[in-house]
């Protein structure tokens, strides 16, 4: 159709319009896929402790808690044992939770003691996957442990031999390497009823610390605020808490970061309706030629719509590649993984599409109302 | 037959002072077909505004126009738009070609609205494009044209979509006398090879050799009789 071929051509002649509509394109896609892929880049990589244990929420029951560093610094914080398992029980049934788990942990001089259920084997301080020589706990093992393979390398432990904490033997049944990401790093894990009869103090029933999974990620925040609101002096540690702390950068969430996008692609849709009025009313003459040579109001709409479609089209290809180049180059900085994700992708597309369109309303319409006479006298 | 028809024909411009110009006043005029008329008139006598209501650009402000047996005064926009498209074709002074396409995509822009298969639409442009002597240059844009092949092209344009009525506005305004002479031969005889009819408006004497009929128009009325002088001939 020669008003495709007509439109090219005019973005073409006016070069620097057409090359600032298109900026202004680009910049919006560009915010939101930047922002978005950043800041799941970046959640990915704060959330990386807490998925290490199949958790997204861990309360613990303590003074508060400033977490820092990485491995058992939340044993530095602790003790006192105040969740008794029925308020484990009472967690579980938390709108929102899918699983509460209790873990006991206890520090005595530098090593890390801590009792597991062994049949949680999802979400806990250890898991089976976390066994790299022997076995995992069984729920009715009694005075067996399982030990940190660097602890062991430095003890000269191995399978079959025992490991002492507290005055008591513990026959070592594994070795488990886990990953200085998990924040509940340990030395030495145990049962947790075993681990609760172990302890100087009357331990029996108790636990410091609740792992909870939820059953929609995206609600950790609102049921963290039910959890403490029901358990006011527990403290919950969140990914975000772990961002906030663990770096300075700041993140911003996911929907601030379509709100952006969208507040500049108003901004964008404005621009570029402006530029197109400037473009036709320099093309009024040309409007009336086209209509006295049998164009429609139609023909002239959807050749002024053609443009700034394309202009939206344009900018939203160039600003998805330039936003994932900007969200590599801040996930890179931050030691995070860039994840391309084609609805983010689409969904940017989409908006400068939309926006395109929304600005090429106004102006096609100023142009076919236009009487070809009026338009011809146009100098 | 009369191929154009026009009654009492006025169009008033108001003025945003409270006042008016009444650029066509109460015109009368009929067309027979396959007609050469030609109107002279000084600048600001009205003439383009005739040629405006006569090609259905303009809207008159009162009096009735039909042209090829359609009554210009009932139709509404998107009417006008398929009476511009199929029976009259125009020739501007400015030439009026789309500066941002070649020779031969202004002459298919004339025939893009009508549905035309582009193969044919090319194939139609190309000879129409070699009618008017511009075979070797199709592909050139209007500003690497000279005045004549602009107007050529503006021509071939107007030939498009087989008129019925050709409407040329001071066809030779911006020519030399040889290229006007040129212009308006090829109008005339290709018009004439046609059976066309057509209504030019122009200061150009020798368009007297081309003309079956010459009206002089002044303050928006005709008059058949030319004053002494009027046509003269445009410096070369």
């Amino acid at each position: 159709m020669i008003t495709h071929v007509y439109a090219l051509k005019e973005m073409r002649r006016r070069k620097y319009r057409t090359a600032t509509n298109i900026a202004g394109f680009v910049i919006v896609v560009a915010t939101l896929v930047a922002l978005v892929t950043t800041a799941r880049g970046w959640e990915a990589v704060t959330a990386a402790p807490l998925k290490e244990i199949g958790t997204d929420l861990i309360m613990i029951y303590s003074a508060p808690v400033v977490p820092s560093g990485y491995g058992c610094y939340i044993a530095n914080h602790l003790f006192s044992y105040p969740f008794n398992q029925n308020n484990l029980v009472e967690m579980a049934n938390v709108a929102g939770v899918d699983r509460a788990v209790p873990v006991l942990m206890h520090r005595m001089g530098a090593i890390v003691f801590t009792g597991i259920d062994p049949c949680e084997t999802e979400t806990n301080a250890v898991l089976p996957k976390n066994v790299v020589e022997g076995r995992y706990l069984a729920p009715d093992d009694g005075a067996v442990a399982l030990v940190d393979r660097e602890y062991a390398r430095l003890n000269n432990l191995t399978v079959g031999s025992n490991v002492v904490y507290m005055e008591v033997e513990y026959e070592v049944v594994g070795l488990v390497n886990v990953d200085a990401a998990n924040i509940l790093e340990s030395h030495i894990y145990v049962t947790l009823p075993v681990c609760q009869k172990a302890l100087p103090e009357d331990s029996t029933g108790l636990a410091n610390i609740a792992l909870i999974s939820v059953s929609d990620p995206r609600k950790v925040d609102e049921v963290s605020e039910e959890l403490v609101s029901r358990w006011p002096r527990a403290t919950p540690i969140t990914a975000s808490d772990l961002a906030a702390t663990t770096s300075g950068v700041l993140t911003i969430g996911e929907e601030t970061a379509w709100n952006i996008s969208i507040a500049l692609a108003v901004v964008a849709v404005l621009f570029t309706i402006r530029s197109q009025l400037a473009a036709v009313s320099e093309r009024t003459r040309e409007i009336g030629i086209l209509k006295a040579i049998g164009w429609s109001r139609s023909d002239v709409v959807s050749q002024i719509f053609i443009e700034s479609t394309l202009q939206g089209a344009i900018g939203g290809i160039l600003g998805g590649a330039v936003g994932y180049g900007f969200a590599w180059y801040f996930l890179s900085t931050m030691g995070g993984f860039l994840a391309v994700d084609p609805v983010v992708l689409a969904a940017g597309f989409g908006i400068a599409l939309i926006s395109g369109v929304a600005a090429g309303i106004y102006p096609s319409w100023r142009a076919a109302r236009l009487t070809p006479a009026e338009a011809l006298r146009a100098v | 037959m009369n191929v154009i028809e026009a009654q009492n024909l006025s169009r008033i411009y108001r003025l945003k002072n409270g006042g008016e110009v009444k650029a066509v006043d109460n015109v009368n005029l009929l067309v027979p077909e396959g007609q050469f008329l030609t109107i002279i008139g000084a600048s600001g006598s009205g003439k383009t505004t005739l040629l405006n209501l006569l090609g259905g650009l303009d809207k008159p402000t009162a009096g009735r126009i039909v042209v090829e047996g359609v009554d210009l005064s009932d139709l509404g926009e998107e009417a006008l738009v398929r009476f511009r498209r199929k029976k009259v074709g125009f020739v501007f002074q400015a030439f009026n070609l789309i500066p941002t396409l070649t020779a031969v995509e202004n002459v298919e822009a004339a025939l893009a609205p009508t549905g035309m298969p582009k193969a044919e639409r090319f194939e139609r442009s190309m000879s129409l494009l070699e009618l008017v002597g511009l075979k070797g240059q199709v592909d050139r844009l209007p500003v690497a044209l000279s005045a004549g092949e602009q107007q050529r092209v503006a021509i071939a344009r107007a030939f498009a979509n087989e008129p019925q009525v050709l409407l040329l506005d001071e066809p030779t305004g911006n020519l030399d006398t040889v290229t006007g002479k040129e212009i308006m031969r090829l109008c005339h005889k290709a018009s004439k090879e046609r059976g066309q009819t057509v209504v030019a408006v122009t200061h150009a004497g020798y368009v007297k050799e081309y003309t079956d009929r010459l009206l002089y128009m002044k303050d928006g009325k005709f008059s058949n009789t030319v004053p002494e002088g009027e046509l003269e001939e445009p410096v070369s």
